[in-house]
């Protein structure tokens, strides 16, 4: 036993010290996080902005006051930005057709009388291969008519005979936090344990065949699990580094870790151990480096999408759902998130965390056994 | 050198090529099966194919909580448990405790109907819903709010059994309906654009800037370089091989695309296959630029990597190029994959024909352009470094 913790400690350093001696290897170790979250704040920080001066053109076709008072709640709107008013409904059509704006609001002959009797109708025809801007569109047209309703209810301004939806929702998050683009940022910790793992494994395994030293340690008085086991545990202090600068840009970032720190790291940790052990599974049958980087690479875009790192599974369609129930890295982000954003305890993520255990404990005799095989 | 040398030079380099392909069993894997199948069905899956309608808060189970147990409330209830939207609403009778199941993965909203619900609803008051939700799924929240907000905005407690609200009523607030205008796209067809143009760069990039690599690194490229081929020769003998490649995965994608997840592009087939060469092509460029640069092979696999990350966040993929905002947006509009996404989409989602689609198209070619000419200068230039 102590010489299998020995052998262990030994190749966790060895791999530590070959990626210190490969700057491009530890730049990449640094490079994945901050790249991800830049790229994170760029989408942020567009849904964001102040304004969005999404181009519409309007046509006017009733002139009443009612009209009017809408154009000047869309004249208003911080989501579009009314470029012309045109004279008739064809030339706003034609204005989206030609690609000179996004979205063409008409406003028809009747308005005014239609809106005093609760039967009012606007036309907004959009562009909608720019999917979020036309978006935008539709909800600058909600909310002005939201606007004229409000303003009559208080008899403010022009008063049609307009009602107040019956009910109003009122949402609290849980969190008690604003609504942000920051429920993403826990998902992007754990698409970085993940890269971090599938990285780890081509620097541990493949890149190491390709040297010719894997045979050579194979070949040294130290048993293959312990091999194994150094390279793991070298992931393992990879894995806290990455997860500790992560954190760190997080908190200038301006989001309040509420969970356990402990128990964020042992997530992460979890989640590049069942990575790296996934990878060392696929490293007994891929040899190449690069092609096993392609392969890992080709893997994690669809995660993304599939194991809830920019929308939650819940959102998916059927199968989509049945494929991210059934991977465990699913269930590593959703712990994250719950640890980061709601700041629950251990209970509350415990069966996540035993999902990533169990996968990890399964994976990694079958890796053994396949490299053992091959060698 | 005449033409017909030239040209003969670069049949037999893209010979060459295919025959290395033929050869390596996990090239022909991860080009032609591994990235178009996995992008297209991972995308399908999450998306859900044509005619499947699913309504995303359907099956998220959700608390109710009736303070009030009025008929009022009681309507409330029955019209969200009959509609399509909220197939799991469980029935709880306290507050507290339901709230506090909230980020346990039991539940993931509470609404809660307070007390006076039916007596403001009589008196012409607005009545009040709580919504509780666990903001740490992402989007699910908004889903659930917007989905319910559009089930009480014509909620009438007079009325037994609720009308069936249309897509338009669904749009509306009180008062001023909102009629829709513009094309609606069939199933799959946003995911085709994006994965159509994903797959040619990930592949197109890999097999030229890789290939190079992986040959000058078994010793290959500098033999090819010291045989009496032209740089330009060796150039377009493997876009040749690469086109066909291109070729091939865009017809995987489009019939998984078509016939597995009922995709209905605007489109001909023709526009397709030409537009899908186009975005090969501007990647190929770069990636020949890449491959004078003397990088290792997993090298060009982590540029591939950023590059694509690169173009989620500036080439209007996931947000339009209009809504980035100071620098991004002129990084984005310097991009001329942006303009391969703009093209994609008007013609595959709204039927515009290629040839209308003059900027685009001669910011792409431009592009081709520039970036085979500078290729080639620095192909031609750092020769002696790529053999060594």
């Amino acid at each position: 036993m102590k010489s299998f913790v020995r052998d262990t400690v030994a190749i966790t350093g060895k791999e530590l010290k070959q990626l210190r001696r490969d700057p491009v290897s530890l730049i990449l170790t640094i490079m994945f996080p901050i790249l991800l979250i830049g790229i994170f704040i760029v989408i942020v920080s567009a849904f964001s902005a102040t304004s969005h001066n999404v181009p519409v053109v309007v046509a006017d076709l009733d002139g009443t006051p009612a009209s009017n008072a809408l154009i000047d709640e869309l004249t208003r709107s911080r989501f579009i930005h009314v470029t012309q008013l045109v004279q008739t409904e064809d030339q706003a059509y034609q204005a989206v057709a030609n690609g000179q704006v996004i979205g063409a609001i008409v406003i028809p002959q009747g308005f005014g009388v239609a809106l005093a009797s609760g039967n009012a109708f606007v036309i907004v025809s959009t562009d909608n291969s720019k999917l979020t801007s036309s978006a935008f569109v539709t909800a600058a047209v909600n909310q002005g008519a939201q606007d004229l309703v409000n303003q009559a209810s208080l008899g403010e301004g022009v008063n049609f005979a307009l009602k107040l939806a019956p009910i109003e929702v009122i949402t609290r998050p849980l969190s008690g936090r604003p609504p942000t683009g920051d429920p993403i940022l826990p998902g992007f910790l754990g698409m970085i344990a993940i890269l971090g793992g599938f990285d780890d494994i081509v620097n541990a395994i493949s890149r190491e065949r390709e040297r010719g030293t894997f045979p050579r340690l194979t070949l040294s008085p130290v048993s293959l699990f312990a091999v194994y086991s150094g390279k793991m545990f070298a992931t393992v202090v990879l894995t806290i580094l990455r997860t500790a600068l992560v954190l760190v840009i997080f908190s200038l970032y301006g989001l309040v870790i509420r969970g356990n720190l402990i128990l964020i790291f042992l997530t992460t940790i979890l989640i590049a151990v069942f990575t790296l052990s996934l990878g060392l599974a696929m490293s007994t049958r891929i040899r190449g480096s690069a092609t096993l980087t392609v392969l890992e690479i080709a893997m994690t875009f669809p995660l993304f999408t599939l194991a809830g790192t920019f929308n939650s599974p819940l959102l998916l369609a059927p199968g989509g759902r049945a494929i991210a129930d059934s991977l465990p890295w699913t269930y590593g982000n959703d712990a994250l998130r719950r640890l980061i954003y709601l700041g629950v305890g251990l209970n509350a993520v415990a069966g996540d965390l035993l999902i990533l255990f169990i996968s990890s404990l399964i994976l990694m005799p079958i890796a053994i056994f396949l490299s053992k095989r091959t060698m | 050198m005449s033409v017909a040398t030239f040209l003969s030079d670069s049949v037999a380099v893209a010979e060459n090529e295919f025959r290395q392909f033929r050869r390596n069993r996990s090239a022909i894997l991860i080009s032609l099966v591994v990235l178009p199948l996995f992008f297209t069905i991972s995308l399908g899956a999450g998306r859900g194919a044509a005619g499947t309608t699913f309504s995303p808060t359907a099956d998220i189970p959700i608390g109710f909580v009736d303070n009030d147990n009025s008929l009022a409330s009681l309507r409330l209830w029955q019209a969200l448990t009959s509609s399509p939207d909220f197939h799991n609403l469980i029935q709880s009778y306290n507050e507290q405790a339901t709230i506090a199941e909230l980020g346990t993965k039991r539940i993931y909203a509470v609404i809660v109907v307070p007390k006076d619900f039916q007596n403001d609803l009589e008196n012409g008051n607005q009545a009040k819903l709580i919504l509780y939700t666990d903001d740490s799924e992402p989007g699910v929240s908004d889903q659930i709010q917007s989905t319910l907000t559009s089930y009480v905005q014509n909620f009438d407690p007079n009325v037994e059994v609720q009308p069936h609200l249309s897509q338009v009523q669904r749009q509306s607030v009180a008062g001023v309906g909102i009629v829709a205008k513009g094309a609606v796209f069939a199933g799959f067809n946003i995911g085709l654009t994006a994965v159509l143009a994903i797959v040619q760069i990930f592949a197109a990039f890999y097999e030229i800037a890789g290939g190079i690599s992986r040959e000058r690194e078994d010793g290959t490229y500098a033999r090819l370089l010291v045989s009496p081929i032209p740089t330009g020769s060796i150039v377009l003998g493997k876009t040749l091989f690469d086109i066909l490649l291109c070729i091939i995965r865009t017809f995987t994608v489009l019939g998984i695309s078509v016939y597995g997840y009922g995709a209905r592009p605007s489109t001909d087939l023709f526009t397709l296959l030409a537009l899908s060469l186009i975005v090969a092509l501007v990647t190929m460029g770069i990636g020949f630029v890449a491959a004078s640069l003397k990088l290792g092979q997993r090298a060009v696999v982590i540029i591939e990597f950023f590059l694509i990350l690169f173009l989620f966040a500036f080439s209007g993929l996931i947000i339009d190029i209009n809504l980035l905002v100071g620098i991004t947006q002129v990084i984005g509009n310097l991009l001329p994959f942006t303009y391969a996404f703009d093209a994609l989409k008007r013609t595959i989602l709204l039927g515009r024909p290629l040839l209308s689609l003059t900027f685009d198209l001669e910011y792409l070619i431009g592009s081709i352009l520039a970036s085979y000419g500078i290729a080639l200068v620095l192909l031609h230039v750092s020769r002696e470094r790529l053999i060594t």
